[in-house]
């Protein structure tokens, strides 16, 4: 019976009344959770704002002008692409190592993977600074 | 005669001879969660690029790259990406409902089925609504 409790570690630490060891799988998870709650609220508000509030046509260099002058909707979109691209690169890290099982493979998927979310990230971060209003 | 021997007889079900996982409705709900989930992430990964534009030449670049979103291709891929959004959030209240909350454990089965109602119900009627201008003119 103990042999058995030691071969199963997270078991056995229940069993003593104890939490089981939390890993980086464990905040993972935990992350997924959080961030997707809020961006369900950020990803829809964005979404019903340009294509449904306002028609996309009307979405042109104006339109973002006025939105960006308030510092307020910068923090906003800044949000929804950080959390967006983290919860999604996070949700493709878990994709890959469900379906590329070969581990050169695997880490070339990662590489590129990590490579565009990373790049895309200070682009857009980049982007949503940088931007000066010509209206 | 091994126990290991003996297992696959006694699998109860019609699909204990099938080496594939074939769950219902739960199942399902977790291959449309990723396929969304991973159309979204590239969609975000576009627009990251076309936003971007806003920056070179004036946003001259970004006004004709954006009429282009006006298109009724790329109206019904406007369609495509509520539904994906919509169906992932829900699908995703969903899965932090059953590993927070016992009750919605139990229910699962029905949750999915109003999770999937709603996002026909907000699909088709945000569809009407984005799809009507390149028809009425706006």
């Amino acid at each position: 019976m103990a042999a058995r409790l030691q071969d199963r570690p997270a078991q056995a630490a229940n069993r003593l009344g104890r939490r089981p060891r939390q890993n980086f799988e464990t905040w993972s998870w935990f992350f997924m959770r959080v961030s997707g709650l809020i961006l369900i609220f950020l990803a829809l508000a964005h979404f019903s704002i340009t294509h449904i509030v306002n028609d996309v046509t009307k979405t042109n260099t104006a339109f973002v002008s006025h939105r960006w002058n308030n510092p307020l909707w910068r923090v906003f979109d800044w949000a929804l692409l950080a959390l967006g691209l983290m919860h999604g690169v996070n949700g493709l890290r878990l994709i890959t190592d469900d379906y590329v099982r070969a581990p050169a493979k695997r880490a070339a998927t990662k590489a590129v993977l990590y490579g565009a979310t990373f790049t895309l990230f200070a682009y857009g971060t980049l982007t949503i600074i940088t931007y000066r209003s010509y209206h | 005669m091994s126990r290991q021997g003996a297992a696959p007889s006694k699998a109860p079900g019609p699909y204990a001879r099938s080496s594939v996982y074939k769950g219902r409705s739960g199942q399902w709900a977790f291959v449309m969660h990723r396929i969304t989930g991973f159309l979204v992430f590239f969609f975000l990964l576009l627009h990251i690029v076309d936003v971007s534009l806003i920056n070179v030449h004036g946003g001259q670049t970004y006004n004709e790259v954006h009429r282009l979103y006006g298109n009724i291709l790329l109206r019904l891929f406007e369609v495509g990406l509520l539904f994906g959004l919509v169906y992932h959030s829900l699908n995703g209240l969903r899965i932090v409902m059953i590993d927070f909350f016992p009750g919605a454990v139990k229910n699962q089965r029905n949750l999915t089925s109003v999770v999937l109602g709603l996002t026909v119900l907000a699909t088709v009627i945000g569809g009407v609504i984005i799809v009507k201008p390149f028809f009425t003119g706006s």
